[in-house]
């Protein structure tokens, strides 16, 4: 059983900072097993100016079992597979302490984002390529930011579009893209949900 | 009560060797006295446990006629040496009555006042020692042996058990000894006690607080001066929160000892965990050197699982656990510091 006052107090010491840290975590689901979370990209990085969206489920077990993350947004990175998201961070697995929060879980992707380790990697091709042309990698890496991280005010506006031609009011759409920042696929699945 | 019997078995060896002229030719008075010492102790156990229900306001008018009791006594005694047993009544009662006290109310505060007025305006520099196991004891010293010499050399015993590097105290309190002037005997007393009592504590303050024992003690030291007393050293904590009970464990000595640091550092008022409200218990609970602190029911769970400490990851270690738990109750602390003044004595 998940600890929802726990995560209750995350949720809102996590808001009450949000301005200083960038970071945000929003619940998808009403039951807050399953909660979304936003990371902007470390400047001085290729994945500055993006804004990344990560899935967050809880297991039953959590604070005392780490939370299950995997990036929405397509990320260039030796540690996060440009495939499927998946993560590989300490923190995440063997190395989680209930101590640590979303929050804090969330900050250290950011800091894995700013810290590639490509001698322990996610993804074999990135890795390989970030040690062997470094700068190539960082082309890639800045590409797939401004392809996949940033959403324009245009962007925002086609997404609205189509989701109303899914038959959704103007109105819901706008918050629904709000609260999952500006995601499509995830506004699409609050307001099936909702 | 348990010192009572303490003090009852284990004291009178001692003087009775010293003072076996002495009780001879008090014999009769002795005897006198013992009956009283009976019925009085006997009286003042069934006060002091409707005392200890907490109606302390009849204390003040005890005290004073207690008071009243001895300064009448000591002019007794001045005048006229013989009659003895009065003042040994008057004298007895409330060291007998202290620990009885102390043990029933389960806080010094009681004991030590009721010690500071029985022995009159003479204990203004406020030793209130009964607070602790070892004012007990020496009270009962008193209660049990009653004449002026066998009274003072059983203190001379204890004080040179409880301060034997000092030196000053103990030629004082020869001096005293040898000096029969019974006008002043709990002022000499008391005058000793607290200095030999100052020095003590001075020393473990400031060195030997670094084991647990030690933090026993420094638990019964802090019971030997009251917050507002003039001598009480400025080394010294403010300990006004020592004596409600509750809060007191984990405050006392603000950087003192390494544990009572992070204690005093770091004592959140929820668990980082659970997120929540840490009793008494969860909050003198510190299963980890590091400092992280959790509540009980979350360090159980995570010794069901990897067991590591959150906030090192380092492995709880069973043992400390369970010693700092039981060392940080507040009983336990009590008992220790009971057995290191019986450790003194001997």
């Amino acid at each position: 059983m998940v600890d929802f006052g726990r995560v209750q107090k995350e949720l809102q010491e996590c808001s009450r900072d949000m301005e200083a840290s960038g970071i945000k975590i929003a619940p998808v689901s009403d039951n807050l097993v399953h909660l979304s979370g936003t990371i902007p990209g470390p400047i001085g990085t290729p994945y500055e100016g993006g804004t990344f969206h990560l899935d967050i489920k809880l297991p039953d077990g959590y604070p005392f079992e780490p939370p299950k993350m995997h990036f929405v947004t397509k990320v260039w990175h030796p540690n996060i597979s440009s495939q499927s998201g998946a993560i590989c961070l300490d923190i995440l697995k063997d190395q989680w302490s209930p101590a640590l929060t979303l929050k804090t879980a969330l900050l250290s992707v950011q800091a894995l984002l700013s810290a590639p380790e490509p001698d322990d990697p996610q993804d074999a091709v990135v890795a390989q390529q970030y040690l062997r042309d470094y700068q190539t990698f960082q082309g890639t890496a800045r590409y797939w930011t401004e392809s996949f991280a940033k959403t324009s005010s245009l962007g925002v506006e086609e997404k609205v579009q189509k989701l109303m031609e899914m038959g959704f009011p103007e109105s819901l759409v706008r918050s629904a893209l709000e609260a999952v920042g500006g995601d499509e696929n995830m506004a699409l699945e609050k307001l099936c949900s909702s | 009560m348990v010192s009572d019997s303490i003090t009852n078995a284990s004291i009178p060896s001692i003087p009775n060797s010293k003072d076996f002229a002495k009780k001879k030719r008090t014999n009769r008075s002795a005897k006198l006295k013992q009956c009283k010492l009976d019925a009085r102790r006997e009286q003042w156990l069934s006060q002091g446990a409707v005392k200890s229900k907490g109606c302390k306001d009849g204390l003040g008018d005890d005290r004073k006629e207690r008071d009243r009791a001895l300064e009448n006594s000591r002019q007794r005694e001045e005048d006229n040496n013989n009659d003895r047993s009065i003042h040994h009544e008057s004298d007895s009662e409330s060291p007998s009555n202290s620990p009885v006290n102390s043990l029933l109310s389960g806080g010094g505060t009681d004991s030590a006042t009721n010690f500071g007025g029985s022995s009159g305006s003479s204990s203004s520099s406020g030793s209130s020692v009964c607070g602790s196991s070892t004012g007990g004891c020496c009270s009962g010293s008193i209660t049990e042996e009653e004449e002026e010499d066998g009274c003072l050399d059983d203190w001379e015993a204890v004080a040179d058990a409880l301060a034997a590097d000092d030196d000053n105290n103990n030629n004082k309190t020869e001096v005293e000894h040898d000096n029969p002037c019974y006008q002043s005997p709990s002022e000499s007393q008391l005058s000793v006690q607290s200095d030999s009592l100052h020095d003590l504590t001075s020393e473990f303050g400031l060195d030997s607080v670094n084991s647990m024992p030690d933090s026993a003690r420094v638990g019964y030291n802090m019971r030997a001066w009251r917050p507002d007393d003039a001598f009480r050293p400025q080394t010294l904590p403010n300990l006004a929160k020592q004596r409600s009970f509750p809060a007191s464990d984990r405050r006392f000595v603000p950087g003192g000892v390494p544990w009572t640091c992070n204690n005093v550092l770091t004592v959140p008022s929820s668990c980082p965990i659970c997120c929540e409200e840490l009793d008494f218990t969860d909050s003198n609970f510190l299963p980890c050197l590091c400092g992280f602190r959790l509540c009980l029911f979350c360090h159980k769970r995570i010794l069901e699982e990897d067991g590591r400490c959150p906030g090192c990851r380092k492995p709880y270690k069973r043992d400390e656990i369970e010693s700092e738990a039981s060392v940080q109750g507040g009983s336990l602390t009590f008992r220790l510091a009971r057995s290191c003044s019986m450790i003194a004595r001997s």
